[in-house]
């Protein structure tokens, strides 16, 4: 840490006396403060972690670039010399000593992951009112005798195996079932009547 | 990173979910950083004309001080400003506003500045020193085309008035702040 002080001297004694330009890849002296210093991400100014560099020749960490990709999703540029840059634009830099060759841009920690359950993953707590969705749906539609078998095959397959007895959800689950097995039974009676 | 041999899809969710988690605390500490940084940059770097530091023990608001260029309307003259820096630091521009009243096209009333690089034109790249060397260049150079105040763009025509005038009401402000 105590290097950091060099370090940042170095950096604004190169770009101050190299005007305005934020790369500070003046290779003048090669002592070694300077050298690092050629290795800062260009946001978060400290030495880039999972790297990247544009193809405007821009250094950045990863995770700084994403995030500033992300403020402005529609107008994507450097933000040193704002060419044009975008995730596919970028190239990943593995150094000797970095662990893996992952490219950095498969892990964006900034980024939650986008959320698409599984249907079968409904189930758990929501397992108890499984059924209330599928059976209006079969009724609805109309094709009951379908519809019937297709709720007993929910309420067998469907459910997590041990069905917690005791709690409201099981009451009201089986409460439901019968109900909807009686209407089922209406509704068929009616049928061959009519 | 001894995580990256593991399964892809827990590793990235487990980070969604601890980024989650710790984003607000973490997302502030990365802008304090790099508020340090700065800082650190900006009083070793010694620029003429300009300065700032952090008002209190919060990093996050900076008063700085810009001198007004030689040879220019505001020649020797010192202006204070305020800069705030959002948690979305530097994705977002800082708010930066002039204290002391000044007299400028670009400038209005409430010390506002309409300046492209704090709006539209921001870049992560700029920080406290570019944004003040920045604000002491628009004093030399307005953008007339485009002014917050309407007096002052008209009055830049006549460049012996303007100084006159920026110089009366400078003395002016500052002799009301002090008594």
């Amino acid at each position: 840490m105590a290097s950091k002080g060099p370090t940042a001297s170095a950096s604004t004694k190169s770009s101050s006396t190299g005007g305005t330009s934020g790369s500070s890849s003046s290779n003048g002296s090669g002592d070694n403060t300077n050298q690092d210093n050629t290795f800062e991400c260009n946001i978060c100014l400290d030495t880039a972690k999972d790297a990247v560099i544009s193809l405007c020749g821009h250094l950045f960490c990863w995770p700084c670039l994403h995030q500033w990709l992300e403020t402005r999703p529609n107008r994507q540029v450097c933000p040193v010399c704002k060419a044009g840059i975008s995730r596919d634009k970028v190239i990943p830099l593995y150094g000797r000593g970095s662990t893996g060759q992952q490219d950095p841009r498969e892990k964006t920690p900034p980024r939650p992951q986008g959320q698409r359950p599984e249907p079968e993953n409904r189930g758990g707590f929501q397992g108890f009112g499984f059924g209330d969705g599928g059976f209006q749906m079969s009724f609805g539609i109309g094709a009951f005798p379908f519809g019937i078998f297709a709720t007993a095959f929910n309420i067998n397959d469907g459910r997590p195996p041990p069905a917690v007895p005791g709690t409201p959800q099981y009451v009201d689950e089986q409460f439901l079932s019968r109900l909807f097995l009686f209407v089922a039974l209406v509704i068929m009676f009616w049928l061959l009547i009519a | 990173m001894a995580s990256q041999n593991a399964d892809p899809a827990a590793v990235s969710s487990a980070a969604a979910l601890k980024a989650a988690e710790t984003g607000a605390t973490a997302a502030r500490g990365a802008v304090g950083k790099r508020l340090q940084q700065e800082l650190m940059a900006l009083m070793m770097s010694g620029d003429k004309g300009i300065s700032a530091f952090p008002e209190s023990d919060n990093l996050f608001k900076w008063i700085g001080t810009i001198d007004g260029a030689a040879g220019t309307a505001y020649e020797e003259l010192r202006y204070k400003l305020s800069l705030e820096f959002p948690s979305g630091y530097p994705y977002t521009a800082p708010t930066v506003r002039f204290l002391t009243p000044c007299y400028h096209p670009n400038v209005d009333t409430q010390g506002n500045i309409c300046l492209d690089i704090l709006k539209e034109k921001w870049s992560a790249l700029y920080d406290v020193r570019t944004i003040l060397l920045s604000i002491q260049s628009l004093l030399a150079e307005p953008n007339i085309e485009s002014p917050l105040n309407t007096h002052a763009a008209e009055l830049w025509k006549n460049q012996v008035a303007y100084k006159k005038y920026v110089r009366e009401t400078y003395n002016k402000q500052t002799k009301s702040q002090e008594t």
